[in-house]
């Protein structure tokens, strides 16, 4: 995470077109982190002699465009060299066309490129990004840099464009970078997801297993113990008058206790019975339910041995019907459970 | 596949395609999300690292709520249409160095709703037309909701897929086979797996300031703006410390008996079977005994015999239902009460610690 500076107070007005009315309102960038996850990974499987890769940004814009959410980015090949840029158009345009078909919510929004430099080509890029047609004119593109060099921190900076130059050659190929405020923004059907990569995150391979349910209730549980401690520990030396008091922090941790039910023992027990009941109860039934269904497929399928002595043809059908009887016994013996229970 | 005998014994996603999944089946939450994986098969691992969503055609809103209705959905991977898609997409990863072998797909499920004819059928198309080594991955939204992530890889068994392509699942053949609801799929273990970059990404999203020591707010107002009281915690989540026990029973309790009841369906349809099988089995019986005592008078008389093997023209058997149906069903069954059984073991405890901790008489509090 990038930590520069800036005032950030209006965005820089694009080429104006007669009857649309710029808007100069501040910009901000929301990044989900699959688009991160999609850039680092794009960023592992560069060729070898590149130093850095570019690819399209996707995403939503708000209605009045002042809040632009990256959600998702597809690497686009490109080459640079010395002097020259070049950049598959004819595959960033059909890969859009693909992706769009399949989230037809999302639009082009910008792209990105994981390294933190701006130069010649990032303005040429820009351009046509943001340009008309097939760029995200009248909107401003975003461009997202990433910076993925090895033994440095990863830094990411978000900026948007104005056109500077004063012939129509010089303003194709430069651009004022603006840098924009992002945020990192991850939902709550991410949580579980991201929770479980971090799991990985101190592991030799790098690798993780997904952990039952009362396995991440017991992390979660530890987690809670050690943080409980932590605020004892630093309460206690405030009371040994080792650590400087804090009247800020003894309110907030007099906030958070006062967050603790006052409610009756009596309605506790009350409480805690109905709804412990409840939970055996639909786990008994639950496997009540499976043994029986399981014994009901046994049953019509199993080769029942019963009264080997009658013939092959009208034996078959005989024990068909057992079996079958069997279930239906076990059927109507679960819907008087299940009656009883009710 | 002759060459490649070392079964997949494990799956390993990488953390780009847990994302994406998880993007893509929250989008498209409570309607079904189906997706491409692609990837790499190293030495019976299977490494999937990226995927893709397939395109669906927008349901109208309404019939988000009626389970019957065709889902486009759900059968998206074995359609046509998505077949080129996803070969179009392959091609173009592979332009970008991306693993470009269709490894399977993935799908969403609520409730570990999963076990359902969609699936089977997606998966017998992969494993059967497209490659032996392909997995199914089933992701829960709402039991990842819950705390933990959920996200199984399937396939179908070797001996699921020589019955299924046969179409052998009248009461005989599964006596033969010996096929069980256990035997439909069989799981392998998912591992998820992270690139450096990202270890270091996520290093750095944990700790966005430095762990100096800081110095301490001014005010309450200084303290709850700061960054440290936001929730940037990964791990653990401690989403799986609330208590809400009744959604998920509930929830848990219409499938169930959801269950049942297309259980009791096919014990119906069973049943009748059996009853049109015995009426006309006695029908053909009573035609034989006829035909017997007609040639027999025929006999005395010395004229020629009448055949006795027509009735197989003239009655025609009924056709025994497919056990599939129910054997699915069972699986299904069996999915629900292992859900249950792993909510109630942490839910139990939940619930005895809250109780310790609220009531003064042995715990002073």
């Amino acid at each position: 995470m990038a930590e520069d500076s800036f005032l950030h107070l209006a965005r820089p007005l694009g080429p104006v077109s007669v009857g649309t009315a710029p808007t100069t309102a501040p910009l901000n960038v929301v990044i989900q982190p699959q688009a991160v996850f999609s850039i680092l990974d794009h960023s592992l499987r560069r060729n070898a002699d590149q130093e850095r890769v570019i690819g399209t940004l996707l995403g939503t814009r708000s209605e009045d465009g002042s809040e632009v959410e990256v959600r998702s980015a597809f690497a686009v090949g490109h080459s640079e060299a010395e002097d020259q840029v070049e950049v598959d158009m004819e595959y960033h345009k059909q890969m859009l066309a693909l992706h769009l078909k399949a989230n037809p919510r999302e639009v082009l929004v910008g792209w990105y490129a994981t390294a933190s430099e701006l130069n010649t080509f990032s303005a040429l890029i820009q351009n046509f990004y943001s340009g008309q047609g097939d760029g995200t004119w009248p909107h401003p593109a975003v461009h997202l840099t990433v910076s993925t060099e090895a033994g440095k921190d990863l830094e990411t900076r978000a900026y948007i464009s104005a056109p500077v130059g004063v012939t129509a050659e010089r303003a194709a190929d430069s651009a004022a970078f603006i840098p924009v405020p992002y945020e990192l923004r991850y939902g709550e059907a991410d949580k579980s997801g991201l929770e479980s990569i971090a799991n990985a995150k101190d592991a030799e391979d790098r690798s993780a297993t997904i952990t039952s349910d009362i396995e991440s209730l017991e992390r979660a549980v530890e987690e809670v113990l050690s943080m409980v401690d932590r605020v004892a520990r630093y309460v206690e030396s405030v009371i040994d008058e080792e650590t400087p008091a804090s009247t800020a922090m003894g309110q907030f941790l007099l906030n958070a206790l006062a967050l603790a039910p006052k409610v009756e023992p009596a309605d506790i027990e009350r409480d805690f019975n109905n709804h412990i009941q409840d939970v055996l109860v639909v786990s008994y039934l639950a496997n009540t339910v499976r043994t029986q269904m399981e014994l009901s497929t046994r049953l019509a399928t199993a080769q029942l041995t019963l009264g080997g002595g009658e013939g092959p043809a009208t034996g078959e059908g005989n024990r068909q019907r057992g079996g079958k009887g069997g279930n239906q016994g076990g059927r109507q013996r679960q819907e008087r459970t299940e009656e009883a229970r009710a | 596949m002759a060459e490649t005998p070392a079964p997949l014994a494990a799956v390993q996603v990488e953390a780009l395609v847990v994302m994406k999944i998880i993007k893509h089946c929250s989008q498209t939450f409570p309607s079904t999300a189906t997706g491409a994986l692609v990837g790499m098969d190293v030495d019976g691992t299977l490494e999937i690292t990226n995927t893709f969503p397939f395109p669906v055609v927008e349901v109208p809103a309404e019939s988000h709520f009626d389970n019957a209705a065709p889902n486009p959905a759900a059968a998206a991977p074995r359609a046509k249409a998505n077949a080129a898609y996803s070969a179009e997409m392959i091609r173009m990863l592979r332009e970008v160095n991306t693993d470009a072998n269709n490894v399977g797909w993935y799908t969403s499920a609520n409730m570990g709703n999963f076990v359902n004819m969609n699936v089977i059928e997606n998966q017998f198309y992969y494993q059967s037309q497209l490659n032996e080594r392909t997995v199914a991955l089933v992701h829960d939204i709402s039991r990842s909701a819950q705390g933990s992530l959920s996200l199984r890889a399937f396939r179908l068994s070797q001996k699921f897929m020589t019955a299924f392509k046969e179409n052998k699942f009248t009461s005989e053949d599964l006596q033969k086979s010996n096929l069980r609801h256990p035997d439909i799929f069989e799981e392998l273990p998912v591992k998820l797996h992270n690139s450096h970059l990202i270890t270091s990404f996520i290093h750095q999203l944990q700790c966005p300031t430095s762990s100096a020591s800081t110095e301490l707010p001014s005010s309450l107002a200084a303290l709850e703006s700061s960054p440290f009281s936001k929730t940037s915690t990964l791990t653990p989540n401690l989403d799986n410390l609330s208590l809400s026990i009744d959604p998920f029973l509930e929830k848990n309790c219409d499938l169930l008996l959801d269950s049942i009841e297309a259980h009791n369906t096919e014990v119906n349809n069973y049943q009748y079977y059996q009853r049109v099988l015995g009426r006309e089995q006695q029908k053909i019986n009573a035609w034989k005994q006829k035909r017997a005592q007609e040639n027999a008078t025929r006999a005395t008389l010395n004229q020629p015999l009448l055949p006795e093997d027509e009735w197989q023209r003239l009655f025609k058997l009924p056709a025994e239902p497919s056990r599939l149906d129910s054997m699915l069903n069972t699986r299904q069954v069996d999915q629900y009460s292992r859900q249950v059984d792993s909510f109630v073991s942490s839910s139990t405890g939940k619930m005895f610690a809250i109780k310790g901790n609220l009531l003064p008489n042995e715990t002073s509090n």
